[in-house]
């Protein structure tokens, strides 16, 4: 794995930064520390783009290609980029495009965008590998390209945003071995069958839980929380003893919590992501339940807005990092109620940088 | 079969299981999984793990039978998952907790159900579109109302009164399994005990003999599309309870899972033949199939490999016992 330590810098102070944000300070300063409700770091790597030859001027077409649009997670990070994209008049023209989770669509909306002559180019592909053709060419036609959220193989593209899964994992096991006092029984539940972000993540998470902590199980849970919700209900028979629940994300540590409960369980450690609907149930349950803890590590949302400031930047002519790694903040026990959102629904992701009225606009 | 037959068949050395293969192979199936996997993890014995199996397959089994019957009428319905989540989406977020709108939500999921049942029966019964295209076109269209009716992050949550239907208990048996059950005797008795019923059959079986016969072919087919729709509602409803959120993606795993158990409880995709009571045990078996590689120890590959060797295999127990009666 590759290390990204080179520089770093708050999200906040990522977001305040203009166009053009973090081109110089992430590649080559010193770190920035600078809190806020997240707190997240964005790393940058020493690997440097060069936005020399993409530099435009006068009014800009951005082309954004999501892979996919159907559930909470996209629709906020789409807000997010559109909010952010309102805040400079240099973008005359949004185009997004929506590959509808299907791999052959959004590599003929790729082209598609190219065709159209885009002056930047956004993606969250559908896949690291096959969209990769599809992205180099674009490349080639001197379109820079802005992947996030899901890397693509390869180096044709100009600048990567996402977190570091591999990081998340070992974060997520370190709590449970503390969690569980290095000794105990857990049971997983990943997202879509055969993912690599599951994968990389519980890789990840494997290799440093304690080795007197059994795994009794890792089961695919599609990040949905009616599905970890039913599959919690069997592991819950199965095995009389769960001392803690490992979750990548979507809802599923929601749904294994409803499990427990239904179930007349006590509540127990749990890993997952920045799901309301889970820090509405802590909220509700742990001083009940003195063993209910929390490690929960967002996919930020936010991470369209870095991605439209990284594409403005190269358009400006300036240089970004190769790789931009987001470090979220650990939502834990002691800090929950700094994200907690009572009063907006449980399929919100509470580390966003939209404000509650905004997103109380969009879960309208 | 009469009753008195299959009490006759019950007698004899294996006569359980013989009685079970009279009412359908199906629940020789049943019943073996349930053996195996106990055999495997005992843990599947237990009365809380057949209450929960009891609880959850209520949602696959409503769904079914909707399935069943667009499969009987010679068709397919593959708008059954679109229809799961726009319902769930609606109940929602019409109730939002509150239980005064209980009523008011099922009303328009209801009404939701007919309409769509209607636009898929219209489009395969009067502009002969095939079932296969017709379904698909609806489901992407039910899945694009609700991405457009949420803007793609639904609100709401089920009322507290609406939520026992999913998740409580009556006598210690779980709610939603005993409405599930009711649906299917309900389901059951208009499909053999009335005039509608063996309509149903004989358009499935052959719809140009059927019209000849005088029966009204092209009302039958609208019919069952909203039969179909209807129950893909009533199984939404029942998740909702169980799940109390609102999810975009909550419908996906029916539209093919409902094929299934009702194609393993002996439906056949060719239409005119398949029963309600023989699709309860098609659910119960797709549910236990799915329990028993949750809880045995399967890595996630294994458990697919699993679960496609189960349903072969009770597809060839089925020809076996056939054959042997």
């Amino acid at each position: 794995m590759r290390k990204f330590n080179q520089s770093m810098m708050s999200r906040r102070a990522a977001l305040k930064m203009g166009a053009g944000f973090a081109v110089a300070g992430l590649a080559g300063s010193g770190a920035s520390a600078e809190t806020d409700i997240s707190r997240a770091t964005v790393t940058g790597s020493k690997e440097i783009t060069s936005g020399a030859k993409f530099k435009r001027s006068g009014k800009l077409r951005i082309g954004v290609s999501n892979g996919f649009s159907g559930n909470t997670w996209r629709t906020e990070c789409m807000a997010s980029l559109r909010k952010e994209a309102a805040k400079h008049p240099e973008i005359a023209d949004l185009i997004i495009v929506d590959g509808q989770g299907d791999i052959t669509k959004q590599v003929n909306d790729i082209q598609d965008l190219v065709s159209q002559q885009v002056d930047g180019l956004l993606c969250i592909p559908n896949s690291s590998t096959a969209v990769a053709p599809a992205l180099a060419r674009a490349m080639r036609a001197n379109i820079p390209v802005v992947p996030f959220n899901l890397e693509v193989s390869g180096d044709q593209w100009c600048s990567y945003i996402g977190t570091d899964l591999a990081k998340k994992g070992v974060a997520k096991a370190k709590f449970l071995n503390e969690a569980l006092g290095g000794k105990g029984k857990i049971v997983a539940m990943g997202g879509l069958p055969g993912n690599a972000g599951t994968a990389a993540e519980w890789a990840a998470s494997k290799a440093v839980l304690s080795k007197d902590i059994e795994v009794l199980a890792m089961k695919d849970a599609y990040w949905q929380e009616d599905r970890a919700k039913v599959l919690m209900a069997d592991l819950i028979v199965a095995y009389p003893q769960i001392d803690a629940v490992w979750c990548d994300g979507g809802g599923e540590g929601a749904g294994a919590t409803k499990a427990l409960l239904a179930a007349g369980r006590k509540l127990v450690p749990v890993t997952d992501d920045d799901y309301n609907g889970m820090l509405k149930l802590f909220a509700q349950h742990h001083a009940d339940n003195p063993n209910f803890k929390l490690c929960l590590i967002s996919e930020p949302t936010w991470e369209s807005t870095l991605a439209v400031r990284t594409i403005l930047a190269l358009l400006a002519g300036k240089d970004v990092p190769k790789r931009q790694i987001v470090e979220p903040v650990p939502i834990s026990n002691a800090n929950y109620q700094q994200y907690l959102k009572p009063n907006l629904p449980d399929g919100v992701y509470v580390d966003s940088d939209l404000s509650d009225e905004e997103l109380a606009k969009i879960f309208h | 079969m009469s009753d008195r037959a299959v009490a006759e068949a019950g007698r004899g050395t294996h006569g359980w299981l013989r009685a079970l293969a009279m009412r359908g192979p199906v629940w020789i199936a049943v019943v073996l999984l349930f053996l195996l996997a106990s055999s495997v993890s005992p843990a599947f014995m237990s009365l809380e793990e057949i209450r929960n199996i009891f609880q959850v397959t209520a949602f696959l089994g409503v769904t079914a039978i909707g399935q069943t019957i667009a499969l009987m009428v010679g068709g397919i319905d593959l708008s059954i998952g679109g229809m799961v989540t726009l319902t769930n989406v609606l109940a929602t977020s019409v109730m939002d907790g509150h239980n005064g709108a209980i009523l008011p939500a099922v009303g328009v999921c209801l009404l939701a159900g007919v309409l769509v049942g209607l636009v898929n029966g219209l489009l395969i019964a009067y502009l002969r579109v095939t079932p296969m295209i017709a379904t698909l076109s609806t489901n992407s269209i039910l899945f694009g109302v609700a991405l457009v009716y949420t803007g793609g992050a639904p609100h709401g949550s089920a009322a507290p009164l609406f939520v026992p239907i999913g998740q409580g208990h009556i006598a210690g048996v779980p709610a939603s399994g005993l409405s599930w059950i009711v649906v299917a005797l309900v389901m059951a008795f208009v499909l053999t005990r009335t005039v509608f019923g063996r309509w149903v059959y004989a358009v499935g079986a052959n719809p140009v003999a059927a019209r000849l016969m005088g029966v009204p072919v092209q009302q039958v087919l609208l019919v069952a599309y909203m039969l179909s729709s209807l129950m893909a509602v009533l199984g939404s409803l029942l998740i909702t309870a169980y799940i109390g959120n609102p999810s975009l993606g909550i419908g996906d795993q029916f539209l093919l899972t409902s094929v299934a158990a009702a194609v393993v409880g002996g439906t056949a995709l060719t239409g005119g033949i398949g029963s309600i009571i023989s699709t309860i045990g098609g659910a119960l078996f797709i549910t236990e199939a799915n329990s028993f590689t949750n809880i045995a120890h399967m890595s996630t590959g294994t458990q697919y490999i699993v679960q496609g060797a189960i349903i072969a295999l009770s597809v060839l127990v089925y020809r076996f016992v056939l054959h042997a009666n």
